[in-house]
């Protein structure tokens, strides 16, 4: 495997699952605000539905989305089977439940008299939203590195919708197995090695923004 | 104090089946602080929630310098008040953050937000305290931060809830008087809840008992305090020692009591041969070994059951056919050499009693 090849391959894992977990923070917060927000019939179903989601197989979101993608399929028109947006829409559904139920119950541990004494000082609805994902921040980047290692790890959904794909929709993982499977293992090796960089300095960032201002740790001493 | 600033009409809240909070009508006048004073539970945090537009009631009207809440934008018309909860929760950063929340939600230009921010924390003493986490503060200083940020906004209402709640005597003392004179300084219109009643006597211009969700007696503190309307108000005021007795008949414009075999005399009316009765605070109380001749119109005799000591006074109960409470200072038990069994004289004027139906 070439260095280009290499880079390639790297460059499409981030932002097939970059992308993706960027749209299930777009759609999972919202969600999650919704729901903490508003009462309505059928808001612990939709709950225990999110919940569900967090530990959906990734083949069966695989299996799901190539139904609807194959060429006979409700959505096979938009040609988008073996491509890498199909990955990026079955990478989506595994991190949106993540996003959304791990952001919902981030919002569920402020206090709500927080929220009260906010909206008592004079806070718009809008205002009391950002409020809570401010004292929230550390569950929102929690969910945000739990879903980016949710999708990043995954092989299952991206090898039934992508179709690994030399040089189009191969990614890191595919890369590894497609490698194991010809019994190039020190390729697949430093395919490993590279994914754990990959997942690690991504990690270390969100990580980094998690605890920015946190100058003091509000924990009993260990000693 | 004259212009109504608040005007709450026919409210209703029915929180379950056996609690309603029902005002029928309340008016809080321009610059008055007015303390809701009650025991837990009678609603009093609830009424000044709704009445701060937190919590909708099922029925009824509220009325901001006259204006209709319910006809315009709740965000907007609750600008006008600030509430501060019991307990004081901070927001993350700074003090100087906390602070200036309030100001930040109504789009307060920064030099405006500087300026408040200079004056209030120098009147809160708070300048050394504005770059530090209000969560490694003492509990008074945080109480302080909390109290500023309500002033800061400078608002047409302010709503406390119980806000020297928790804090140790000497400091509470402080924070009242620190508070009152600010209050006053500013001229906001106030209403605490409350269920001390030092802190009620101290700060009110008028006070309101609330008991099980209904508004049972308001007026101006001395008033309310001097002549409960009602036994149960009583006992809430400190009234501790309740006789029941028989209207007899009057004298010189005093009502007559038959009581335990006694005629207690005292001001108020009633028919003869009607039940009522008759309540008054344990520090009116005159206690000596020897009946002297004074004035005072009313005086039991008989053993000391019981003598209490508290923080600052020593409260004593004498079986006079009831149980007397008298409220005494350290010097004067001394002075009395007291011990219990021993008999002695409780004396009290008839202008210190109130006289209600049962």
């Amino acid at each position: 495997m070439s260095l280009a090849e290499l880079l390639q391959i790297t460059w499409l894992s981030l932002t097939v699952s970059g992308l993706a977990v960027i749209l299930a923070f777009l759609t999972g917060l919202p969600s999650a605000i919704y729901l903490y927000f508003r009462e309505f019939r059928g808001k612990r179903f939709i709950i225990s539905l999110i919940n569900t989601g967090m530990g959906l197989p990734p083949v069966v979101i695989g299996l799901f989305i190539a139904l609807l993608f194959w060429r006979n399929g409700p959505l096979g028109f938009l040609q988008l089977i073996y491509t890498p947006a199909a990955m990026v829409i079955a990478q989506f559904i595994i991190a949106f439940p993540v996003v959304a139920g791990l952001s919902f119950v981030a919002f569920e541990q402020v206090e709500v008299e927080l929220l009260l004494q906010a909206r008592a000082l004079g806070a718009s609805r809008f205002q009391m939203i950002k409020i809570l994902i401010n004292e929230s921040r550390l569950g929102q980047l929690a969910a945000l590195i739990a879903a980016f290692g949710g999708v990043i790890s995954e092989v299952g959904a991206v090898m039934m919708v992508g179709g690994n794909l030399k040089g189009y929709t191969r990614v890191l993982t595919t890369s590894i197995v497609q490698e194991t499977r010809m019994g190039n293992f020190t390729a697949a090796i430093y395919l490993s090695l590279v994914l754990l960089a990959l997942s690690f300095t991504v990690n270390w960032l969100l990580t980094s923004i998690q605890h920015r201002g946190e100058t003091k740790w509000k924990r009993p001493n260990w000693k | 104090m004259e212009k109504t600033e608040l005007e709450v009409k026919n409210l209703k809240l029915t929180r379950s089946s056996n609690w309603t909070l029902n005002v029928p009508s309340f008016e809080l006048r321009k610059g008055e602080c007015l303390v809701l004073f009650g025991p837990n539970g009678a609603g009093k945090s609830t009424f000044l929630r709704v009445v701060a537009l937190l919590e909708e009631a099922d029925r009824g009207q509220i009325y901001y310098q006259g204006r209709l809440v319910t006809d315009g934008n709740r965000t907007e018309l609750g600008r006008r008040a600030v509430y501060l909860l019991q307990k004081p929760v901070f927001f993350k950063g700074t003090v100087r953050d906390n602070l200036l929340l309030g100001l930040k939600f109504r789009r307060f230009e920064s030099s405006e937000q500087e300026k408040r921010l200079e004056a209030i924390s120098h009147l809160f003493q708070l300048e050394p305290y504005l770059n530090r986490s209000p969560f490694e503060l003492s509990g008074g200083e945080k109480q302080r931060v909390h109290l500023a940020r309500a002033f800061i906004i400078q608002p047409d209402f302010l709503f406390l809830d119980e806000p020297f709640n928790g804090l140790d005597v000497d400091l509470k003392d402080l924070l009242l008087e620190d508070f009152s004179r600010i209050r006053k300084s500013t001229g906001t219109t106030t209403i605490l809840v409350t269920h001390n009643r030092d802190e009620a006597a101290f700060l009110a211009d008028r006070i309101m008992v609330m008991i099980d969700g209904e508004i049972v007696q308001a007026g101006p503190v001395e008033e309310v305090f001097s002549r409960p309307a009602t036994p149960d108000i009583s006992r809430l005021l400190g009234h501790e020692t309740l006789v029941e007795g028989i209207a007899v008949g009057e004298e010189q414009g005093l009502l007559k009591i038959s009581a335990h075999g006694q005629t207690i005399q005292a001001y108020g009316s009633a028919q003869p041969g009607q039940r009522v009765i008759l309540t008054f605070r344990p520090e009116e109380v005159i206690l000596t070994k020897d009946k002297p001749r004074t004035s005072v119109r009313n005086w039991f005799y008989g053993p000391v059951e019981e003598i209490k000591s508290f923080d600052r006074m020593i409260l004593v109960s004498v079986n006079c056919g009831f149980n007397l409470k008298a409220l005494i200072s350290r010097a004067s038990l001394e002075e009395l050499n007291l011990q219990a069994g021993e008999q002695v004289w409780a004396g009290i004027k008839a202008s210190a009693l109130t006289v209600a139906a049962p």
